[in-house]
């Protein structure tokens, strides 16, 4: 009669065990806090204005730009100028912005781009920014090579967008500035080029298009990209955990076949979680380094997105499996989950129609944004709140399921001492199995819970000491991913069929504890079904 | 054979006559650090060149107000002295709009060489030179960290927040920037802002005299009000768009906001004096050699209030040590204008109003008609389509 390992694991050993998945742990938020930069890098560009003096506008082969040979004419729009016209101007962003007397260029390790835009407009009495207002953006984003002559700027993509504009403002005098919100304005999910250039004109093509966006001034974009560092340290935990975890899985699918009967579906449940986070971990992300691929930001979230589902599907069953009540007519299967695990499906089928709709239009049109229209922002929204729903759903399920489970315990406490020694063993080893995943669930929650809340609570780098400058951030998301890491791993190995046979009666000198268990002969027969269901059954039986 | 004599005494003629010269142009001792000043007019339009974006052409009499040290700044960093020239001449503009109703009424005169922008007032250490101390860092300042936002001037640095470097300019250390760009990144634009007007516009101020001190003082209180001024925007950015990953930054202030808080901080400024350990320091330290004062001590000292019951000014306060001359009465000694011919607001009881603009000498009335630019709208990109307006106004002329 076989158990899990977790239950004839010795307290020293596991002792040792857990002693060692800790200190990877503690090593994975050390390297995100020593080693890795802050996840992300921020510039905010100063668009320079530029005239456009050709006569067709729509030529996308001309380019304006600040720096380097060709670079365009500027014009200062504090002043009036009556020979311009706004299909004259320009607003040129070119990135990254040089430092250090150096032209930097962008590296592929810096993954991807997201752009974010803020107007500065004055305020002035006669022309005062309507509450919502659109602004029409006509957008193009160009790119250019290391070894490229200065002005070949080849179009990478363009599009004419429209874009809410809220300000507001508190001083309503002449020249002050309007507090304008950000502008999402467009997310690359790859880096592949060197250098880019973002054009931007607000075209007057109707007589209501761009007249309410009152005096505007400048035009600032904040250029946001991973850090190469930080993808450096991400991709080497990846490359680390991956074979680890395709090992264990390996391990552990072997230990099942080892045994004569069929999996249960508590194990299935524990081989598609560590799928899934094969899934997770594979770090095809060294792909991006030879190849333009701009569905790398879908594909993160659609692999987290699976991760996340595997995880709480997983949750949900192992509760349900640890009832100690349960119908003995059948081996339990997926099918008696579906009320459970609609919820789940549920929100994740909704955010991935959500992510469809925002970033995978965006794999066609980096300017796209679901926002924008009132049709989108219902869409966007109506999907976010089922997402949302079905998480509270779920997490009411999950509640209910453990506090049935423990209740169930505390029943099957009491009536514990008079069990005989083998069936006592069992359901000890049942609940202390199912209270050992409990706290370690527990854990990992709440320590991904606070340090999530501690990140946001204090903004930047955190200071233990004068010289030890710790980077939370990555410190934050380094640990979290490790730790999840560790979580399933652990479940892998301490949940995977124990060869230890039961430890024979100790205590046989109670007859009726020997004479149950000559009842109870027909079950080391079949004997080697999952112990809780057998158990379990019997004792419904009982 | 006669040659070398005659050089010779030429020569010394020269040295001699390049000492007087030194020594008369560092007569207005006190002021010297703000000659600068000047370059906010080498800003206007007519003499930058149109031509060549970035560099500009700079008038000698400007550019020979400069210090050396400025001057080697300049060139060690193309591009700045245009931004220092817009973030000067943004000063000026804010400085007049924030005083444009008061008694003093941060009037500039025409360049001269030799002579500080705002006039003499400068020499005395009151509320108004503070102020103007402070503006004008603070300009500068911002300025500089817009260029750097702009790519304007390429020789901005980096906050690099994990690596402590010192910053040299070989191969190898283009080398390693581009590297420590690669890892993690470079976002920042006040920080070179900052840095450089400390040695920009510092340069004069040694830090030595009470006064040095007041205007190491007002100029950094400039640069810090740009500093907290900043605003912090985020956007969320991880799985589906939400805020599992949030990147912020810091955004620059609009100038009118610098010069709003500044002149705040004019309103409550306080007068201060120096310690007593220190006022017989430079007394006593008689010796020839020039005692250099560390660059990092520089900014390290602790003003005493005139007044022992008031607080100690903090960082971003401004600092003065003697009232204010008289604005009402011209002052050809100060150079103040003084406020005849001032308009005035006759229902306001502030210092706008014409009892106190006017220092109590009456006003005269005028009803006259202007043509006035009226109910205008504004055509994106450079349109600004108004009606003529012709409207009665009253106004009131201090005697």
């Amino acid at each position: 009669m076989t158990g899990t390992i977790i239950e004839n694991l010795s307290g020293r050993k596991l002792a040792v065990l857990v002693t060692l998945l800790l200190l990877c742990q503690v090593i994975c938020f050390l390297i995100g806090g020593l080693v890795a930069p802050m996840p992300a890098n921020t510039q905010t560009i100063l668009g320079t204005v530029c005239k456009d003096t050709s006569v067709m506008k729509n030529d996308t082969s001309k380019w304006f730009y600040n720096r380097g040979k060709g670079s365009c004419q500027t014009v200062d729009l504090g002043e009036t100028h009556h020979d311009l016209s706004e299909r004259d101007i320009v607003f040129a962003f070119q990135m990254p912005v040089p430092r250090e007397g150096e032209r930097f260029d962008y590296s592929r390790w810096q993954q991807n781009l997201i752009g974010v835009l803020q107007l500065d407009v004055r305020y002035h009495s006669q022309m005062e920014v309507k509450p919502r207002s659109t602004v029409t953006i006509d957008a193009r984003l160009a790119y250019r090579n290391k070894g490229d002559p200065d002005d070949e700027w080849k179009l990478y993509t363009q599009s004419i967008e429209k874009r809410n504009l809220d300000c507001d403002i508190d001083v309503k005098s002449e020249e002050y500035l309007y507090n304008c919100s950000t502008i999402p304005l467009f997310e690359l999910g790859s880096l592949y080029h060197d250098y880019y250039l973002l054009n931007i004109r607000l075209p007057v093509n109707t007589p209501d298009m761009n007249v309410h966006i009152g005096h505007l001034q400048d035009i600032w974009v904040t250029v946001i990209n991973q850090n190469g560092g930080f993808t450096k340290v991400w991709l080497s935990l990846k490359t680390a955990f991956f074979p680890c975890i395709i090992a264990i899985l390996v391990w552990f699918w072997n230990r099942i076949h080892m045994l004569e009967r069929k999996p249960v579906l508590l194990e299935k449940m524990l081989l598609s979680l560590g799928i899934s986070l094969c899934l997770l971990n594979a770090p095809i992300e060294y792909l991006t380094l030879q190849y333009d691929l701009p569905f790398m930001l879908l594909l993160g979230d659609i692999r987290q997105g699976l991760f996340y589902a595997t995880l709480f599907s997983f949750w949900l069953i192992f509760a349900g499996e640890h009832m100690l009540i349960q119908d003995t007519s059948s081996q339990s299967s997926l099918k008696q989950y579906w009320r459970h695990l609609s919820a789940v499906a549920m929100g994740c089928v909704s955010l991935f129609i959500f992510d469809m709709c925002e970033r995978g239009i965006q794999l066609r049109n980096p300017f796209y944004s679901i926002w924008v229209t009132d049709l989108g922002t219902n869409l966007a929204l109506t999907f976010i709140i089922l997402a949302g729903i079905s998480t509270g759903v779920y997490f009411l399920f999950l509640c209910y399921m453990v506090w049935k489970v423990f209740k169930n315990i505390s029943h099957k406490r009491q009536a514990l001492p008079t069990m005989c020694s083998v069936r006592r063993l069992h359901y000890e080893g049942i609940i202390y199995r199912f209270k050992f995943l409990m706290l370690a669930t527990l854990l990992c929650a709440a320590l991904t819970v606070i340090g999530f809340i501690l990140g946001q609570v204090a903004e930047g780098q955190w200071k233990w000491d004068e010289t030890i400058e710790l980077e939370y951030t990555s410190a934050f998301f380094t640990g979290v991913y490790g730790m999840w890491n560790i979580y399933i791993f652990s479940l892998l190995v301490l949940y995977a069929p124990s060869h230890k046979r039961w430890p024979v009666n100790e205590n046989t000198s109670d007859t009726q504890n020997l004479s149950e268990e000559i009842e109870f002969s027909p079950i080391p027969e079949r004997s080697e079904i999952s112990s809780l269901t057998s158990f379990i059954r019997k004792a419904t039986i009982d | 054979m006669a040659g070398p004599p005659i050089d010779m005494k030429w020569l010394c003629y020269i040295v001699i006559i390049m000492c007087l010269r030194c020594e008369a142009a560092n007569k207005p001792r006190r002021g010297r650090g703000s000659m600068w000043w000047g370059i906010a007019k080498a800003g206007e339009p007519n003499t930058l060149s149109p031509l060549s974006p970035g560099v500009l052409y700079m008038d000698p009499a400007v550019h020979a107000t400069l210090r050396r040290k400025q001057r080697r700044l300049a060139r060690e960093n193309p591009g700045v002295l245009a931004a220092v020239a817009k973030g000067a001449s943004m000063a000026v503009a804010e400085c007049q709009h924030q005083f444009k109703y008061r008694r003093w009424n941060c009037s500039t005169r025409n360049f001269l060489r030799g002579k500080n922008m705002f006039g003499k007032i400068v020499d005395r250490g009151c509320r108004e030179t503070a102020f103007l101390y402070a503006i004008t860092s603070a300009g500068v300042t911002h300025a500089v960290s817009r260029a750097c936002a702009e790519g304007a001037i390429e020789s901005c640095t980096c906050d690099y927040s994990h690596v402590d470097r010192a910053p040299h300019r070989s191969r190898a250390a283009t080398a390693a920037n581009v590297r420590v760009w690669k890892w993690g990144g470079c976002s920042d634009n006040i920080g070179f802002g900052f840095k450089f007007s400390r040695e920009f516009v510092d340069t004069g101020e040694r830090g030595k005299t009470l006064r040095e001190k007041m205007n190491l003082h007002n100029n950094e209180a400039g640069r810090m009000h740009v500093q907290t001024e900043m605003r912090q925007e985020c956007k969320c950015h991880g799985m589906s768009g939400s805020c599992t990953v949030k990147t912020c930054w810091m955004r620059l202030p609009s100038f009118r906001s610098v010069g709003d808080a500044l002149k705040d901080r004019f309103d409550g400024a306080s007068r201060v004096m120096m310690p007593n350990t220190e006022v017989e320091a430079p007394v006593q330290r008689n010796d020839a050699a020039p005692h250099r004062v560390p660059r990092r001590d520089r900014y390290r000292f602790q003003l005493r209030p005139h007044n022992p019951d008031h607080k100690t000014p903090g960082v971003k306060d401004l600092v003065y040590l003697e009232s204010s001359p008289g604005f009402c009465e011209k002052n050809p000694r100060l150079g103040i204008p003084g406020t005849h011919g001032r308009t005035c607001n006759d229902t306001s009881i502030g210092v706008d109003g014409c009892d106190l603009m006017c220092c109590g000498r009456g006003y005269r009335t005028e009803t006259m008609f202007v043509v006035e630019r009226c109910n205008c709208t504004f055509h994106w990109c450079c349109d600004v389509k108004c009606k003529l307006c012709r409207t009665e106004k009253v106004v009131h002329t201090c005697l």
